[in-house]
């Protein structure tokens, strides 16, 4: 294996330092006892993480944000799995066009999305509700999860398919006992990036919420839009925490490498 | 009427043909090979039998009816492939019993078979183990016994040692023989591998460009392949291009590179053929003896036999020697060779044969 030059050394730190320092400031901030924004904080305070639980409001758009990502995360697994096993090994006319269609939300502008999910709701009277923002997600987080069922499938050992056929399953006993199961890490690999998309989704969201569907990221931004406590950044300490917790126990279970390159190695 | 036939098997992709009029006919109980070269239409064919590839005319019998109008799942055949084709999340038990299942057989039955199964192929120790944390000999015992299992009629083995080492090949091609004469089941293999071909077949059938080229006993299409092509595929060849100068019942006389060589009776008008000659046929000799001179430019000792590459009259030629433990002409070294008229096979000429 060959060694990085200097180069590419300090393009790594840089680029971790990038990515690392908000958090950092974030996480530093949020144990401030000031009533503003300060770093380094002058002293160890949970005051803001206390203040969470004297604002409702937030809790209910985390509540809100967590069954959003469940739902279209789930939602958008049941229709990529079928979608990748006919882009991956179909032979048919519009393939390219089928799967540039679903990889399209990642090439779109968030903010053309947002205005034409709006009108679209707005035409189906389904605008401001659960369901309507769910399969709004759905279509957005929709390329995470194609991509990443697709290496699985493209890396599926059709024999493995033949030899269950050989032995007399039925097209749906072959998907449940060989292909699912085979396919399976790729599956979930999407399904948590899909998640950790749609908790965080703001650009396309803040269009298409109502006050009784607001999520966690139109109610941090709405509250930052008018005060400037250091409130927003304990809630976001609490939301790194989670996705942190999120991927260790996704590490665990599965291991991330495997994940998120998708055909990896055991 | 045979147990297995193919009639006229034909495959088309587009303008290719991959399998052109293909007919074959295998008794019960017999191991059959379809030995070709990659891209001769073998694999194709054993699609097509398996049900995963639908015949574009002709048809596939066995043991009476249709298999070419059953679904592949309907169709019973045991299928060993190439990369095994284990179910990578359930253990050698669970790969064996699936079969079954799928058959709705009872837990107590299926329990009974699997274990039978696996005692064939001597893995009953290893029931319990996942796919991955076998060898590949291992797993190729596995994918036999969960093909034998449900007492196929027909078992089909694509290229099953391609993947392993060439020792452990050895040994797997004495136990895939065992496992086979024990189950007394139907096989047909499908193979690159001339050594595989002709160590494990009652009959070899040479595949060449989509066609049947040759039907017999290993030995037999050794001994008189009907064209060159298949006298280099099978086993190493000298090939010459020759004209036949005359022939009768007495034998022929051959021109070969400014030579006259004596032959066997040929069936050919005289004109351009290629001759075949085995490098184990060729005998090194004393010079009053020797048909031919020749220089040694190449040796590679093989362990049990030596093989020389002479540059002679006719052009380089390969001999086969066994090792006898004594020694050997050395390169640059002037030997003299001979070989019995008999041993020349006379052959339709090809062009480019090497």
């Amino acid at each position: 294996m060959r060694h990085n030059g200097p180069f590419a050394k300090i393009f790594s730190v840089v680029f971790a330092a990038f990515m690392l320092a908000p958090l950092v400031v974030v996480i530093g901030v949020s144990f401030t006892p000031e009533g503003f924004l300060e770093f380094p904080p002058s002293a160890i305070s949970l005051r803001w993480f206390r203040a969470i639980l004297d604002n409702p409001d937030f809790i209910e758009a985390a509540w809100i944000s967590l069954k959003l990502g469940v739902a279209s995360a789930t939602v958008s697994s049941v229709l990529a799995v079928p979608a990748a096993l006919a882009i991956g090994r179909g032979r048919f006319a519009g393939r390219d066009a089928l799967q540039a269609l679903f990889l399209s939300p990642l090439t779109v502008p968030t903010v053309v999305l947002g205005i034409a999910f709006l009108r679209f709701l707005t035409v189906f009277g389904a605008n401001g509700t659960f369901a309507g923002l769910m399969f709004c997600h759905a279509i957005i987080i929709m390329p995470f999860i194609l991509r990443l069922v697709l290496a699985s499938v493209t890396g599926l050992d059709r024999s493995t398919e033949q030899a269950a056929v050989s032995l007399g399953a039925s097209d749906w006993t072959v998907f449940r006992r060989v292909t699912l199961p085979a396919i399976l890490p790729g599956v979930i690999g999407g399904w948590v990036l899909a998640f950790i998309t749609s908790f965080d989704e703001l650009t396309v969201t803040v269009f298409i919420v109502s006050p009784t569907t607001t999520t966690l990221p139109v109610r941090l931004f709405s509250h930052i839009t008018q005060t400037t406590d250091p409130l927003v950044a304990s809630i976001s300490t609490v939301a790194i925490l989670f996705t942190v917790g999120l991927m260790f126990l996704v590490d665990r279970i599965y291991g991330l490498d495997r994940l998120l390159i998708g055909e990896g190695s055991r | 009427m045979p147990f297995l036939e193919l009639s006229g098997l034909t495959k088309r992709f587009g303008d290719v043909t991959a399998v052109d009029d293909f007919s074959l006919a295998v008794e019960k109980g017999e191991f059959v090979s379809l030995l070709g070269p990659s891209g001769c239409g073998k694999t194709t064919t054993l699609q097509m039998i398996a049900g995963f590839e639908q015949p574009s005319s002709g048809h596939i019998t066995l043991n009476g009816r249709r298999l070419d109008e059953v679904p592949a799942r309907q169709r019973g055949l045991g299928i060993v492939f190439q990369t095994y084709a284990l179910f990578p999340h359930m253990t050698v038990e669970e790969n064996v019993a699936f079969g079954l299942e799928m058959r709705g057989i009872g837990r107590q039955d299926r329990k009974r078979k699997v274990a039978a199964a696996l005692d064939l192929v001597h893995l009953s120790n290893l029931s319990a183990r996942y796919p991955r944390a076998m060898s590949g000999g291992q797993r190729q015992r596995v994918a036999l016994a969960r093909a034998l299992v449900i007492e196929p009629e027909l078992l089909l083995l694509d290229e099953p040692l391609s993947n392993l080492d060439a020792k452990l090949r050895e040994e797997m091609q004495l136990e895939l023989r065992r496992i086979q004469q024990e189950a007394g089941v139907t096989t047909l293999l499908v193979t690159h591998d001339q050594n595989e071909a002709m160590a494990l077949s009652d009959r070899v059938a040479v595949m060449h460009h989509g066609r049947l080229m040759q039907e017999e006993t290993p030995f037999h299409v050794y001994e008189n392949p009907k064209s060159s092509f298949i006298s280099t595929f099978l086993g190493k060849t000298n090939s010459l291009a020759a004209t036949v100068v005359k022939t009768d019942e007495a034998g022929s006389v051959l021109a070969c590179n400014g030579m006259e060589l004596k032959g066997p009776a040929a069936h050919h008008l005289p004109g351009p053929v290629t001759l075949s000659l085995r490098p184990e046929r060729i005998e090194i000799v004393e010079e009053n003896e020797a048909v031919l001179s020749g220089t040694v430019i190449e040796r590679i000792f093989l362990g049990d036999q030596w093989l020389f590459r002479i540059e002679t009259p006719l052009g380089p030629l390969l001999v086969v020697r066994r090792n006898r433990g004594l020694r050997e002409p050395e390169h640059g070294e002037a030997v003299h060779l001979a070989w019995t008229p008999e041993h020349l096979r006379v052959l339709p000429a090809e062009e480019g044969a090497a």
